[in-house]
This record gives C-alpha cells, structure tokens and sequence, in this order.
C-alpha cells in the first residue's frame, strides 16, 4: 500500500472523467433537479413551523437518489473497462501493487459521488438558513450519505472486476442498489403479507331496533400481517438507514416534523405487533380509551436498527470488494471468465 | 547478471495449452527474438515473463527474481511493452509517461525529465502534449516504447514493437535496442517482420505451438536462392541455366526477372554458383530468396495452431 501510487491512480481515473464534456453535462442536470426539489419542498413545507427540516430532509433524500442512481455508472466499469482498452495490465507492470489500484480506484469513484455531494452542498444550507432543520441532522445526514457513496462506489468497483464486460457489470451494480431500495420494500411487504397472525376484536351487536345490546358480545376474528417479523429487512435500505440514523425532532403532537422522522416512525412501527384495536364499548362511552402511543413514543421505545442496516451493507459491498482484490491479483492464476490479461 | 531464463514453463487456459514446457534462456547484453506463428504462446510466454500471468508449472527468473515470489523486484528490473497498448485516451504523450513513472515511485520532478528525454528518444517530442487519443498507430507504439523504458530497465520485453512503424522508426527501433543491449541490458523482443528481426537479434527462440523448438534442423532444411542475369531474364536463359546446373530444360521458371533455384546446403549453392559462372553466364545476383530467420521460421515443424 503506498499512497503516492494510490493518488497517481486515482488523479489517472478522475483527469480522463474531468476531460470529458458529459461530466459536466451530469453535474448540471444535478444541480437542475436539486434547484426544483428545493423550490418545490419550500412551497410544500410553507406552511409549518419547521419549514427548513421538511426541506433539509427531502433535498438529502434526493441528493441519496442521485448519487445511488448515478454511481454505478461511474464505478461499474473501472476495472473491466480497464481490460478492456488494455490499460490495466500497463498499470498492473509497474511498481503499483494490487491493493494500490483497487484503493486508488475505489478513491476515484468515492471521489467522483462527492463531487454530487459539494454541488448539493448550497442547497442543504439553503433548507438549513430556512430553519428548523438541527445541525446534528446536517452532520449525520452527511456522514450517512458518504458511507453510502462508498459502499456503492465499492460494489460496482467489486462487481467491475469480477465480471469480464463493462457493461454486464454496471447492469449487476443496478441490481444491487434495487435490490436494497426497492427488493427490501418488495420483501417487507410479502414477509409481512405471508406471515399472519389471528386478531380477535369484538363489539357490542345491535339488536332489530338498532338499539346496542349490553349483555354480549359479537367476536370477529381477522388476520393480521406480522411486519414486525420481517421489519429488520427493511434496515438494510440506504434512505431507511439515513433516516434511521438521523436525530429527529417532534411537533407538539410527537409527530416528526421531517421527511427522516417520517420515514423512521413508519420502520420502527412495523417492529410492533400487531395489537387489537382498542376496544370501544358503547355500553360505557365515558370508559377511558387506551390512546395509540404517539410517533415519539414508537420512536423512543423500538429498537434503533440503522448500524444493523449499513453492517449488512457493509458485508456485500466489502465481500465484492474482496472478490475483486483478489481476482485483479498478479501474477494471475485465475482470470475472470472471457478476459485476457493484455 | 540480469538475463532471462525460462524453465519448464507451461500455461493453459481451459482446454487451450497456450505455453508447453517451454525453456530457453536470453542472455544479458543480448537481442534475443522470439518467432513463432501466430497463436504460438509468444504473447502469453511475455505475459509471464512481464509477472502478469502465473505458469501453471516450471519456473521463470528475471534476473536473481522469481516473479512469482517477488513480483515487485522483478517490475522494477523489467520494462514491458504489450502488442496492443492501452494508452488513457485523453491524457497527452507526457502525462502518460509522468503517470507511469509516478507509478514506479519516481519523483514528480524527476518524473517530468525522464518523460521529456524519452519523448525525445524515440521521437515524439513534438507531439508530447497532444492527447493519446490523436496519436497514429505507430506514434502510439513508439509512446509504448518509451512508457516500458521510463524506469530504466535492465531486462526489456517488447511484443511486435516494430508494427505500425514506418521504414524510419524501424531503424531508428533498431539502433536503440542495439544500444540498449550494448548497455548490458537484456533485451526479448517478438516479431513477425523476420527480415527487420534478423537484423538486430543475436539469438533466436523458435515457439512453436507453446513449445520451444530446436532451430538446426529446420535451419539445415533446402533454401531457394535467387539467381538473375544481366538484361531481361527470358525462358532461353532460364534453360542455359538450367543446362549449367545438370537440370532437364523447362525446369526453371522465370520469376520477376530471377529464378528459384533449391540447393540443399551453402556448399551445394556455391557449386552451383561456380558451375553457371563457368557456363559463361552473366549471373548479377545469386542470393538467398529469405533471409536466414524466414527460411528456419517457415521450415519450423508445424502442428495445430492454438489460440
């Protein structure tokens, strides 16, 4: 490991993308898209009191978006395409040891998504000189968001060396990144769906005249989804982790006055089991109700599940990773299918 | 003592046995070739030789290092220069080699003039800050060139560095590797220009299929020699030298003002020679139709080509 030959090979990846037109073409369509997300959250939020922190929330949101959306393009091909265009064995020749071309281009993709991250950087403080929003929530939000940009930068880096085509490569990092946005919502919902579990609720029945009768009770029965089994696959959802992570602040009612609050309060829920719905007797009207507990109350009482969420992560992103050093070792033993070494 | 030497070395990739137990050995301060038709093994046999690639058994030492022990010491004694170079499209002829010195932990500066003398070297100092992607097939080989020697190699490998050179370049190319090898540095070098080859190698490895194979009796193998007589050859003369030579008439065919005649040694040409002289023919020319390396490359015993 030698970090002047890390930095060489890291200024190589980012010179050759600095060079290209359709780099700055992206940044701009970038700060395009977060300029409207920005005006339009400033119109939606206007009308609370914590109008900086709704905005703050969906600017990041959509900052996390972005870069999963645009990373694997910029870091699925780096070592394949590399192959490819016979470069790779030229820097494999020299004194750069693998480690140092793995590190240098998984700096360079990292590097490359930060770039999305500065050029976000005005619209965050706008939301935040709008108020409201907790500078902690800016500084989590933040670390989330780079811890993010590697471990995608760090998958399609794996996946660009351990799969011979470019373009098979930056079709698996996709999948990956769906498969934690989308494939964790797809799984929650259909575990949640497949495991049930009995409720029995019972009301008062009504006799002909519609008159309640006090001496019975009617008992229904239903079926409930048992979310709270399958709620841990959800942690491993980047926007699930960046909201989970993020401090929240509370109205007067404990409802979460952002976008993170939001997010979170509907994860942590589904860590509840299913209770009967609290039962109402019209014989007794004037009997105290169970109250549902508040946001803040759900939200002070489950289990954080964040660190669990980005370990898993961790895991896939670090085994590709690994898979890849080793693949991209020299002398070669093994190449990966379909490839040449030069 | 900086040579090369290959021992027992073998690679395969699936099915296809690229390299079969191939031992030879490339001497310091020597040009060694290294023929053989294509998909021979000579690419692959470099690509272990340049520590890229492992052998699957027998062992290759560069120098006093095992590449497979030490890949490190063996990159820095050795410059590689691949058949097809991947040069970084937009970076200039100067920052390619900047970057590759960078990478052999050179110093920035230092760097900078070693990238500005061997642009010099081999001639693109004109074009050193145009970028990569503009460069002719032959200005990007001479880039190659100058990116294998920016550490100072004392053992160069150098795959088809003649292609796409123009008739200049490929002497200028010679004088070089002459130099270098006069320097005390080792010097393997591929080719299928046999007749540019054989004026700058000392020794000769023959590859065929992933094999290493004995030159000599290929070597000892009949060779047409070329035979022109003054003015306009016609098929009359190509008879009288026929006659001369104790050939029936209508044995010998005129071919671009010459004939081909096989002798099946140097003593069997020069009687020859001695014989149509002395039939009172005006002989001009009386020469070897290929040069000694195409003659023993295109006897070479032949068997399935591999990929």
């Amino acid at each position: 490991m030698n970090p002047s030959h890390i930095g060489t090979i890291a200024r190589l990846e980012l010179t050759q993308r600095l060079r290209s037109a359709g780099w700055y073409v992206l940044l701009g369509c970038f700060a395009l898209i977060l300029l409207a997300v920005t005006a339009y959250s400033f119109v939606a939020y206007s009308y609370g009191d914590a109008m900086g922190a709704g905005v703050f929330s969906i600017v990041v949101n959509t900052v996390l978006l972005l870069v999963v959306l645009v990373s694997p393009t910029l870091s699925g091909n780096a070592i394949n395409g590399d192959r490819d265009a016979a470069t790779l064995a030229a820097v494999q020749v020299t004194a750069a040891s693998t480690g140092d071309i793995m590190i240098g281009k998984l700096v360079a993709a990292v590097a490359t998504g930060g770039a999305f991250l500065v050029v976000a950087v005005p619209f965050m403080a706008v939301s935040l000189i709008g108020g409201g929003a907790h500078p902690a929530t800016l500084a989590v939000s933040l670390l989330v968001l780079a811890i993010e940009i590697i471990i995608v930068a760090a998958v399609g880096v794996g996946f660009s060396g351990l799969i011979a085509r470019p373009l098979f490569s930056v079709a698996a990092t996709y999948l990956v990144v769906a498969a934690l946005t989308i494939g964790t919502l797809i799984a929650f919902g259909l575990g949640g769906a497949a495991f049930r579990t009995e409720i029995t609720t019972q009301t008062r029945p009504y006799d002909s005249t519609g008159n309640v009768v006090c001496d019975r009770w009617d008992t229904y029965t239903s079926e409930m989804p048992r979310f709270d089994q399958v709620w841990w696959v959800l942690s491993a959802n980047p926007f699930v982790v960046l909201a989970d992570a993020t401090p929240t602040s509370f109205d007067a009612y404990g409802y979460p006055q952002d976008m993170f609050g939001q997010i979170k309060f509907g994860v942590r829920s589904a860590q509840l089991p299913p209770s009967p719905y609290p039962q109402w007797d019209e014989c007794h009207p004037n009997r105290p109700r169970e109250e549902p507990p508040t946001a803040q109350e759900v939200i002070d009482s489950t289990v954080p599940s964040w660190f669990v969420g980005l370990g898993i992560q961790i895991v896939i992103a670090g085994s590709l990773f690994a898979g890849a050093w080793a693949r991209t070792r020299t002398p070669a033993r093994m190449l990966p299918p379909g490839t040449r070494v030069a | 003592m900086s040579g090369i030497v290959a021992d027992g070395v073998s690679r395969s990739f699936g099915a296809v046995h690229a390299v079969r137990s191939a031992s030879f050995r490339a001497e310091a301060g020597r040009v060694t070739g290294l023929v053989g038709p294509n998909g021979a093994g000579k690419t692959t046999l470099l690509l272990m030789l340049a520590s890229l690639l492992a052998p699957d058994t027998g062992t290759v030492r560069i120098g006093d290092v095992d590449p497979m022990e030490d890949p490190l010491g063996a990159r820095r004694m050795l410059g590689w220069m691949p058949d097809a170079l991947g040069a970084w499209p937009s970076l200039t002829a100067r920052e390619t080699i900047v970057t590759t010195a960078r990478l052999y932990s050179i110093e920035r500066d230092a760097a900078h003039a070693r990238a500005a003398e061997l642009l010099a070297l081999v001639g693109l100092s004109e074009l050193a800050d145009a970028p990569a992607k503009v460069l002719s097939r032959g200005q990007k080989q001479k880039l190659g060139l100058a990116r294998a020697l920016v550490h100072d190699p004392q053992v160069l490998l150098l795959d088809e560095p003649a292609s796409g050179l123009d008739p200049d370049a490929r002497v200028q190319l010679r004088v070089l590797l002459r130099r270098l090898a006069g320097e005390g540095r080792t010097v393997l070098i591929s080719s299928h220009i046999l007749s540019e080859l054989e004026e700058v190698i000392d020794d000769a490895v023959f590859l065929v299929a992933g094999s290493v194979v004995d030159a000599d009796p290929a070597l000892a193998a009949a060779r047409a020699w070329r035979i022109r007589l003054a003015g306009e050859a016609t098929i009359a003369d190509a008879d009288r030298v026929a006659a001369a030579l104790g050939m029936a008439s209508g044995a010998l065919d005129v071919d671009r003002n010459a004939m081909l005649v096989g002798f099946a040694t140097e003593q069997a040409a020069a009687a020859g020679l001695r014989r149509i002289v002395e039939a009172g023919i005006d002989v001009t020319e009386f020469s070897p139709a290929q040069s000694a390396l195409e003659h023993t490359f295109l006897n070479l015993p032949r068997s399935e080509p591999h990929a």
